[in-house]
């Protein structure tokens, strides 16, 4: 028999939590970004007409802005920001080019099924500086993708339309099942944006991306319903250490 | 909007593949889905102009070599006479009518006109209606037929503001509010301007005399009031998305040839209301300026031509935008006609590189907080603001998705006491949850406050030494005094009265602003580490689990091992979770009691205590072969 001074007690196993799979993604894509030279702005989810959509370049008869889509607070007076773009607006009136900055967090549509949620998550970045071009907004998109999905990941852009953007792009990657899966949204800055940031859009021009946060998530972890982020179901969170 | 690729292929005299004609669609942005030989066609909201056949031809002939050849009716037409009435003119400045007469209606269709109903499997309405459809899928333009008959007064078009009654063409009666561009006859509304025509003026299969109205609404009257009166409107999808204003003539002349194709005319007549000139853009010729913005080098020429082949017309320096492209009007949107021309995929990446910002600290306070919580078994989690309950300073929301979710939460600690409930329903015996959230309130203005919340309940930890203790307010501050010794937390005992449970567990709360966290927690020394990998999720059960315990007795004390070996890693379907709940070494006795806790679940059924006695008895029979263990009892 051994002694007792031989004896081992079982490896003591402290169970330790988790961050939330949707902050940590977006903590990870936000830390990617810093590291490409992107600095983080914040803005409040509270936000006026002017800021989430006249500054954006999005008139008042773009779908986006009817009362089915977007929520209102305080009859009428604000809203439930949309996107985080309205960050990076404040953002460009505080500092002058050449500037280069991310927003992350919650945003809000009115919509509720098994893909759409009336709160989700994403991250915008933009970057404003003396000839930046649509070969560059390419370069950091790739940089971007490959370092969420690897170097190996065939993507491909797609022309789109956002008001704030032009030209636009919508980017998709091919998934090991050989579909086509939408990642991200990008274009260059709109010059109708920067002139309405009070930033020389013969001077000056820019990038923007944003990509949702949700989407990423279920790619990388597998999660095929959406709303399994929010049940706080520690069968799901204690799956993300 | 679906349309049919052998509409589009008659008129390309390189005849490509559908794939062919698929890849060009979609270099061209025009995302789609191929339905047997039907695109289901996706455009983004600038490109209204794409949504008929010839808008479409327009954006390919930047690739093949498009032949249109749609006769359409080219002699001098009579003046009609209409006593018509515009009230609106800023939102309609142009607007056309023709009036036809027939001496028959066709017995069977002809042409395009007979393989656009055969091909797209659509159901015939009347004559009329049907050339109009037809019309408005080939050029992209809707017209309104009216049965000429009941057209008996004075037709008049204006933007109204008030409540009236409507009944459209597919009997559905609507009452439209607020502002509103209809057409009335007798002060009685006949048709909801750019959306449905109304019953009482349309035509029906005996309609022989008929008056096509076609007209340029401006989009911002008509978005919209699709979805407010819930109808179905491939007109309005038009008309909010722009549709050409100097069609008219070409659209009605279009109109009376494939009449004609089909039946004699008897009499027609053509009309044209033009109160203001539709603005004509031109934008410099500026080669350099698009190479700039997309990262090319194209030359003069090469620019040029691409424009052209896209209905462009260059004159002394200028490029004219076409009347149909009301989406173009700077030097960025030539730049994105000329990148999808090229393919966004075919341009050479530039390496990008963004002057390094000092670096920032970026909510480190906020960030060591949530790993010292997770060094401590909290799990974080994220909860939607919208509640019912209405506290005085909770912002409403305008336009709830229902009335569950009509205010703003003013706290995050009641959200996480619904996580635990939901986590003690499924059996958990140990929660711990945080959540950092902005909170809104509304006193005499918005104020958004950063807020952390923590409820934890029932055991300290699953784990050997803290499987008896009970989460308490004791425990909580202990550990918080660990990691900021000068700073004191009211926690808090919440009440399970009101609540839905009969587990008695005390509930430990805190809810506090961020802010008044100091730099201290900074120098607290996290375990955790943010994951490298993003773990593939397993989907969870929901079904009911179950556990059962085994308590050993271990004379050899090497054999521990052993035994940790064979059940922490012992295989079942049915086992979710095994660990070790009890360890106690007895020197007297020279004896190791070691306790294993089972926790049983399947992902398919409820189990029933047979299962879940078979596994136990083998795990049982398996323990037991190792030497010098045995469970008491046994």
């Amino acid at each position: 028999m051994s002694s007792s001074k031989d004896i081992i007690s079982p490896k003591l196993i402290k169970d330790i939590g988790s961050l939330h799979p949707i902050n940590h993604m977006k903590d990870s894509i936000m830390s990617l970004l810093v590291s490409l030279g992107f600095e983080i702005v914040e803005g409040p989810e509270i936000e006026t007409e002017e800021f989430n959509f006249d500054m954006l370049n999005i008139r008042k008869s773009h779908p986006a802005r009817q009362m089915h889509d977007t929520f209102y607070v305080e009859k009428k007076s604000n809203l439930l920001r949309t996107h985080t773009s309205p960050v990076q607006i404040r953002g460009m009136l505080e500092k002058k080019p050449p500037l280069a900055f991310i927003s992350g967090g919650k945003v809000y549509r009115k919509d509720d099924d098994a893909t759409h949620l009336p709160m989700f998550h994403q991250v915008e970045g933009i970057y404003v500086d003396k000839n930046v071009n649509f070969a560059q907004l390419k370069d950091l998109i790739y940089k971007i993708i490959y370092s969420l999905f690897g170097d190996d990941v065939e993507l491909r852009f797609r022309p789109s339309y956002f008001p704030f953007t032009e030209p636009s792009a919508e980017v998709d990657i091919l998934s090991k099942e050989g579909k086509w899966l939408e990642i991200l949204g990008c274009g260059l800055v709109n010059p109708i944006v920067l002139e309405n940031c009070n930033i020389d859009s013969d001077e000056y021009s820019g990038l923007a991306f944003g990509l949702g946060i949700e989407r990423i998530a279920m790619l990388k972890h597998g999660v095929t319903d959406i709303r399994e982020f929010y049940k706080s179901n520690l069968d799901f969170l204690s799956q993300f250490k | 909007m679906k349309i049919a690729y052998a509409h589009l292929v008659q008129h390309i005299l390189e005849n490509p593949s559908i794939e062919q004609v698929s890849n060009s669609l979609f270099q061209l942005g025009h995302e789609h889905e191929i339905e047997g030989d039907i695109f289901d066609m996706e455009f983004t909201p600038n490109r209204g102009d794409c949504l008929s056949i010839n808008g479409l031809l327009r954006d390919l002939a930047v690739f093949y070599t498009i032949n249109l050849n749609q006769e359409i009716y080219n002699e001098k037409l009579n003046e009609l006479s209409i006593d018509f009435e515009n009230l609106s003119k800023n939102i309609c400045p142009q607007i056309s009518f023709l009036k036809l007469e027939v001496d028959q209606i066709p017995k069977r269709y002809n042409g395009s006109l007979d393989s656009y109903f055969l091909d797209l499997g659509l159901n015939k309405n009347n004559f009329f209606t049907d050339i109009s459809n037809y019309l408005s899928y080939e050029s992209g333009q809707p017209t309104h037929c009216y049965d000429s008959n009941k057209i008996n007064g004075k037709l008049v078009f204006q933007e109204i503001e008030k409540v009236e009654e409507f009944e459209t063409l597919f009997d559905k009666k609507i009452t439209l509010t607020k502002k509103n561009a209809i057409f009335s006859l007798h002060n009685e509304v006949i048709n909801l301007a750019g959306v449905v025509g109304g019953k009482s003026t349309s035509c029906s299969a005996n309609t022989r005399t008929v008056i096509v109205e076609c007209a340029f609404f401006q989009p911002e009257a008509i978005i919209g009031k699709s979805v407010k009166y819930d109808i179905q409107s491939e007109a309005s999808h038009k008309f909010e998305r722009g549709v050409d204003p100097e069609c008219h003539d070409r659209v009605l002349r279009r109109f009376i040839k494939i009449v004609s194709d089909h039946v004699n005319i008897k009499d027609m007549s053509i009309v044209s209301f033009k109160y203001k000139d539709s603005p004509l853009y031109k934008i410099p010729v500026d080669t350099n300026k698009i190479n700039q913005i997309i990262g090319i080098n194209l030359s003069d020429n090469e620019y040029l031509s691409y424009l052209s082949k896209l209905s462009f017309v260059i004159h002394e320096g200028f490029i004219s935008i076409p009347s149909f492209r009301s989406d173009i009007k700077t030097q960025n949107d030539l730049a994105e006609e000329i990148a999808r021309v090229i393919g966004y995929d075919n341009i050479t990446r530039a390496e990008i590189s963004i002057p390094k910002s000092e670096k920032l600290n970026y909510k480190a306070v906020e960030n060591k907080l949530r790993y010292f919580l997770l060094d401590h078994g909290f799990y974080e989690v994220i909860n939607s603001p919208f509640v019912n309950l209405a506290s005085e300073e909770a912002i409403k929301v305008d336009n709830p998705l229902d009335s569950n979710r009509e205010y703003l939460r003013t706290n995050i600690t009641n959200s996480l006491v619904d996580n635990l409930l939901y986590n003690e329903k499924r059996q958990k015996d140990s929660i711990k949850l945080f959540e950092i959230s902005d909170i809104y309130t509304s006193i005499n203005g918005i104020h958004k406050k950063r807020r952390l919340s923590i409820i934890a309940s029932g055991k300290v930890g699953l784990d050997y030494e803290n499987f008896s203790k009970k989460i308490n307010k004791k425990y909580l501050s202990s550990l918080f005094h660990e990691a900021l010794p000068k700073e004191v937390f009211d926690f808090q005992v919440l009440s399970r009265d009101s609540l839905d449970t009969k587990i008695k567990n005390e509930i430990i709360s805190l809810e506090v602003d961020v802010d008044m966290f100091s730099n201290d927690i900074l120098s607290y020394k996290e375990i955790s580490k943010s994951p490298k990998n993003f773990n593939q999720y397993s989907p969870i059960s929901d079904l009911p689990s179950s556990f059962k315990d085994i308590s050993y007795s271990i004379k050899d004390y090497s054999k521990t091992q052993d035994l940790q070996d064979l059940l922490l890693n012992y295989q079942s379907d049915i086992i979710k979770n095994v660990y070790i709940f009890d360890y106690f070494q007895n020197e007297k006795s020279q004896e190791i009691k070691i306790g294993f806790r089972f926790v049983f679940q399947s992902k398919k059924t409820t189990l029933t205590s047979a299962q879940i006695e078979l596994i136990y008895n083998n795990i049982v029979s398996d323990s037991l072969k190792i030497d010098g263990i045995s469970i008491p009892g046994i």
